[in-house]
């Protein structure tokens, strides 16, 4: 299923984020059905950890991956609904939820290429949570405190 | 006739029995300019106060049109049995018959009809009576049949009784030689006949090209859209009313059928995603030539990478929102720069597409944030859609001698631009007038632009080495993932 150049460029991804300050991210081999994810824990710079989840996609890296939080979960919004109830939402930044678990809009399809590294999606991550933990501080939409995230890219 | 003269009446009778068989007699036809009406004289008779009326003026009468392909297959039984059964489609109450064996798209209303050889066959016989008559041999025409015998053959509609003429000419429509005669000269069709093109995305400019290439002689076409025609797409798409519900893949075969019968039209009203990168990417492997008509990024990326793998040339071409312009992205595998260099060199460009459907605007707004529909005229889109057919052309004959070759040297950029309009709110609002520019940029002209591959490229470059060794890294050395069982 997976093409060397797959399984070489993840390769590399995983030594990146080793070697780059991201070392509490990984890229894992789920060696009983041969799948691929990456995941780790991102603390806040209030110290809240929230756990993340990547599953790569069989046609990474031309395939845009989606990204979860899968601890909290659910995540809540400052008015005290569920995130995921929002679906694809701009306000938050989100696109279609796992059950209830968030899917951060780190690129949209439309906006991803194979140019971009697990890195940066989790850097975008990281953006995405202070801005979330911003819009639980103040009640205004995570939107505006993400307005130039895609700058980073 | 409004004369109380015999003569001029006879006269007149027998100059339109001439005309209607399109052979001269005694008589002829002559608008008498002083009399302000129309005459008949003598045939040879010098009238220089009159026109000549011909066949070609005062043609009233129907055509019967017979697929001499149909009947060169079926002379054997002809010849054993005398006559065969015909069915036509009848358009406009009759006035045309056309053979239902060339019809892709036949009319509502059918006519039935008897081919006769040599002789007047009325009994069995039904509808119209089309006799086939041996002639000797002259310059070939539209009338005429070479039948597998080598004999020539002119057909007439049987004259029922108390009928002065036959009702309607009958031609006959040998359609490849014809139409190929009539591309012979600047495209060598016979080049394009073996050559397939693989065309994705069937919306107003997808099916444009796809029929385009046809009308020039390509032999053979993929193609692939998963939607259906709508009211909606009417007013843009070369399909018509009559064909909305019908999947874009038929609707374009028939549009293709229609003007090449020879060609032959494989569909897939399939979706262009991941779950079916197999099946597209063979279908990308049995192409010369790949047609990306599609309207969003990750359908582009996804072919890009089976092209570039399979080392076949491609063609992504687009309108920007609103059709204000368009672009064209040609890509020779490793040669040029793939779409993913595109994408990464020119990130905003790339982005800057048409949203012509509700499925387009889903594709790039969030469900709290609607992205309007907002399509462009078709006459703003088919200019891209012809330039892309146009460089189509270049690249498939690119391998052999043609005329076309002369344009390999205009066509050598990888991205064309072209703009309807100085939209505002764009970098080509404050665009100088046609009229007032020389060498600035204006609209309707298209723009050759360079920029080079990304040797770093993920897909057409290396982009595995050249990350790992910016970090220090060598690939074959790398560590095995962390696994978990």
């Amino acid at each position: 299923m997976w093409t060397t150049a797959q399984r070489d460029r993840l390769g590399i991804e995983h030594q990146i984020l080793q070697r780059e300050g991201f070392s509490q991210f990984s890229v894992w081999y789920e060696r009983k059905d041969d799948t691929y994810y990456a995941s780790g824990v991102a603390t806040s710079n209030s110290g809240r950890r929230y756990s993340l989840y990547i599953p790569i996609p069989s046609g990474y890296p031309t395939q845009r991956p989606p990204l979860y939080i899968t601890d909290p979960c659910p995540l809540y919004t400052a008015d005290g609904k569920t995130i995921s109830s929002l679906g694809i939402s701009h306000s938050m930044h989100t696109l279609s939820p796992l059950g209830d678990m968030v899917q951060i809009c780190h690129w949209r399809d439309n906006r991803w290429h194979s140019g971009i590294v697990l890195q940066k999606v989790f850097l975008k991550a990281h953006l995405w949570i202070e801005a979330y933990e911003q819009h639980l501080a103040t009640g205004r939409p995570l939107a505006e405190f993400v307005r130039t995230m895609a700058e980073v890219a | 006739m409004s004369t109380n003269d015999p003569v001029q009446r006879q006269m007149i009778r027998e100059a339109m029995q001439a005309i209607a068989e399109r052979k001269p007699g005694r008589s002829k036809l002559v608008y008498d300019k002083t009399k302000r009406t129309i005459v008949a004289v003598a045939e040879g008779s010098q009238t220089p106060q009159a026109l000549n009326i011909t066949a070609d003026d005062a043609d009233m009468f129907g055509v019967i049109t017979l697929s001499s392909d149909w009947l060169r297959k079926n002379w054997p039984q002809l010849k054993s049995q005398g006559a065969l059964p015909l069915t036509f489609s009848s358009w406009d109450d009759g006035d045309a018959l056309t053979q239902l064996e060339l019809c892709i798209q036949p009319s509502a209303a059918t006519a039935r009809g008897t081919l006769s050889l040599d002789r007047d066959t009325k009994s069995g016989s039904s509808g119209t009576v089309i006799v086939l008559q041996k002639i000797q041999g002259g310059a070939s025409n539209l009338d005429r049949f070479l039948a597998p015998d080598g004999e020539l053959y002119r057909a007439t509609v049987s004259v029922e009784a108390g009928q002065a003429t036959p009702s309607a000419d009958v031609v006959f429509a040998d359609v490849e030689p014809q139409l190929e005669l009539r591309r012979a000269g600047i495209l060598e069709s016979t080049k394009l006949k073996d050559k397939t093109v693989l065309c994705i995305g069937l919306g107003t400019g997808g099916a444009h090209i796809a029929v385009e290439l046809a009308k020039c002689g390509v032999g053979r076409f993929l193609l692939v859209d998963r939607d259906r025609l709508s009211v909606g797409n009417v007013v843009r798409h070369p399909g018509g009313i009559s064909q909305v519900g019908r999947s874009k893949v038929n609707v374009v075969r028939d549009l293709i059928l229609e003007k090449n019968p020879g060609a032959q039209v494989e569909v897939r009203a399939i979706e262009l995603e991941y779950g079916n990168k197999d099946a597209i990417g063979d279908l990308v492997r049995a192409s010369d030539l790949v047609v990306c008509g599609t309207d969003n990024r990750p359908s582009k990326l996804l072919i890009n990478e089976l092209c570039v793998a399979a080392n076949v040339p491609a063609l992504y071409g687009g309108a920007f929102r609103r059709a204000y312009g368009g672009q064209i992205l040609r890509v020779r595998p490793k040669q040029s720069p793939c779409h993913q260099c595109f994408v990464a060199a020119m990130p905003d460009e790339a982005a800057d597409v048409e949203v012509s459907s509700e499925s387009d605007a889903s594709e790039i707004a969030y469900s709290d944030r609607p992205v309007a529909v907002e399509p462009g005229l078709s006459l703003d889109v088919l200019p891209i859609a012809n330039m892309i057919a146009k460089i189509a052309l270049v690249e498939l004959v690119a391998d052999k001698s043609s005329t076309l070759n002369t344009l390999r040297k205009d066509f050598d950029a990888p991205w064309y631009l072209w703009l309807n309009r100085p939209e505002p709110g764009t970098q080509y609002a404050s665009l100088p007038p046609l009229s007032e520019s020389s060498d600035e940029m204006t609209i309707n002209r298209w723009y050759g632009i360079y920029f080079d591959r990304d040797a770093a490229c993920p897909v057409c470059g290396d982009f595995v080495s050249i990350l790992a060794s910016s970090y220090g890294l060598d690939p074959a050395l790398l560590p095995a993932l962390p696994a978990k069982e």
